[in-house]
């Protein structure tokens, strides 16, 4: 879970000449959001988005000549006159975890990923979280989810974990809800099996509480809206 | 009353997936043993299975995979590329013998000799990918089926409904680039069950646009869900498609006493959709239809439900 192992290292970049229309086709060609701008040795001097082009560009709704006439007018300007200077950056050894937290503080899309002395080393964007934690999560493979309600009390994800190994079912990800009744938390185990009958019966058999996820869903509803 | 077929083999009770796998030969023989009961069997045509020729396997999976599901049977290893799928060593011929009793269905169908068909018969088959065993399931019977139907028939559509609790993956990865079989699936949401596929969006690509029709149901749900998904989503795809056959994928684990989901069918409810299912038929396909067993784990619902869908067919009952 660091964002060395999930950012993007195949690098477009630009350098603080180049032109916001040849950015632009750069962008469109590649299909990216964000676009590094970077010295000659590398080192990062910020950062330009689509949306920072579009601010830049000339409005779509002005008639064809003069929208033809205002971008030639704009479109040789060079990026670094829109870039954010001195973007927020990340370390390669922050955690998934801090970026995701960065990211919803901050409101960026995309993180750029320097070393200690400045130089540019990959991009972290938010389609790269969340093919991080489509991974974590194991959605991606076949299974089934299992809403399991438990006394907050130790000991209980000991209980289950013990039924799902001993019916030799692989566990994909489990999530853990504390919004549930003050004493109690709904567990979320997600099984890579289409086979849970079993590991169903033994869970209610040593008395937990299975309930559908949609009971669990509308009751956390219900007690927003108190 | 409907002429219709039905197949049976005891064969289909040699695989055996050992101690507590809820795919078991019990399913079948508290189906076979409940139509006796009934006295539903000797209103029934019996059609002989055969196994299915490995060519009509090739028309739908990939050759290497035929061989190494044989190869991990005669091996005699226990389970298939993973857990859930437990065989034996006489797994692989009866998955030639549960292809050959659709096809059989098929042309008894096609001959005249009945007017549709239903086929009691196991393993199950939706999740089969072209190379790829899933959920208990190692060949696709009803994709097969559906290929049987083009190639040897020359029928040009192909209408698969697929009412198991679970999303038919491989049904829908085999034709989603198909505009020649329409795959409409209705089953437990993707986010809460197996296999994780069949959301709103999996619409089919390439040529197949608008030939996949997906109807998730959230767990928790039951009859007013499905029939309102039936006829918002099943109906109009079926009608605007104007099939020449139907295939059904017929499963009976939505049902609110199978604990291998979430979802609320009660038995009422699995009679209203093979009612809209059959009033479909009917209109569309001069009434032939081949029904196709999938899943269903609960031994005293499972019996009653194909018993019921099957009166169904014969028109012994109606919703």
């Amino acid at each position: 879970m660091f964002v060395s192992e999930r950012m993007a290292t195949d690098l477009v970049t630009a350098g603080p000449g180049l032109s916001i229309f040849e950015a632009r086709e750069l962008m469109v060609g590649k299909d990216i959001r964000h676009l590094p701008v970077v010295d000659e040795a590398g080192k990062l001097l910020g950062i330009v988005s689509d949306r920072d082009l579009r601010d830049a560009l000339p409005s779509t709704l002005l008639k064809k000549p003069d929208y033809e006439t205002t971008l030639r007018l704009i479109g040789g300007y060079p990026v670094s006159g829109v870039m954010t200077k001195n973007p927020l950056t990340i370390f390669p050894y922050y955690t998934l975890q801090d970026t995701l937290l960065v990211m919803q503080k901050k409101k960026v899309g995309a993180l750029p990923v320097v070393d200690e002395d400045g130089y540019l080393k990959g991009i972290l964007s938010t389609r790269d979280l969340l093919k991080a934690f489509v991974n974590v999560l194991n959605i991606d493979e076949p299974g089934t989810l299992l809403c399991i309600v438990v006394q907050e009390e130790a000991g209980q994800m000991k209980k289950i974990i013990d039924i799902i190994s001993e019916e030799n079912i692989s566990l994909g990800s489990v999530l853990v809800s504390r919004d549930w009744d003050d004493d109690k938390r709904a567990i979320f185990p997600y099984l890579l099996t289409n086979n849970v009958i079993n590991v169903k019966q033994k869970l209610i058999d040593i008395g937990f509480e299975l309930i559908d996820p949609m009971k669990w869903y509308l009751d956390q509803g219900l007690n927003v809206g108190d | 009353m409907k002429k219709t077929g039905f197949v049976y083999d005891e064969r289909y009770l040699l695989h055996e997936t050992g101690q507590a796998h809820p795919e078991s030969p019990e399913r079948l023989k508290a189906i076979y043993d409940h139509l006796v009961e009934t006295g539903t069997l000797e209103k029934l045509i019996r059609i002989k299975a055969e196994p299915a020729k490995q060519r009509w396997i090739e028309a739908v999976h990939n050759i290497h995979y035929i061989m190494r599901f044989d190869e991990a049977c005669v091996c005699g290893m226990g389970e298939f590329n993973h857990p859930d799928n437990v065989i034996c060593r006489e797994s692989s011929e009866v998955a030639y013998l549960a292809v050959g009793g659709v096809l059989k269905a098929i042309d008894s169908v096609m001959s005249g000799r009945v007017e549709r068909a239903f086929c009691a018969i196991r393993p199950p088959g939706h999740h089969a990918e072209v190379d790829k065993p899933m959920g208990f399931c190692y060949f696709n019977n009803v994709a097969i089926g559906a290929r049987y139907l083009q190639q040897q028939y020359g029928i040009e559509k192909v209408a698969i409904i697929d009412f198991d609790v679970h999303h038919g993956n491989g049904t829908q990865h085999i034709f989603e680039e198909d505009p020649t079989v329409l795959y409409y699936s209705i089953h437990e949401h993707p986010s809460f069950a197996y296999p994780g596929t069949g959301r709103e969006f999996e619409s089919g690509g390439g040529n197949g646009v608008g030939f996949t029709k997906n109807s998730p149901v959230l767990p928790g749900r039951g009859d007013e869900e499905y029939r309102r998904l039936i006829m918002q989503d099943m109906v109009p795809a079926v009608k605007s498609f104007k099939p020449d056959f139907i295939l059904l994928s017929a499963g009976f684990d939505a049902h609110i006493d199978d604990l291998m989901s979430g979802t609320n069918l009660t038995t009422d409810g699995y009679d209203f959709v093979s009612q809209v299912i059959l009033n479909l038929v009917n209109r569309y396909t001069d009434g032939k239809v081949v029904s196709v067993l999938e899943g269903g784990y609960n031994l005293e619902m499972l019996p009653l439900l194909v018993g019921n869908h099957i009166e169904m067919l014969c028109e012994l009952r109606t919703f």
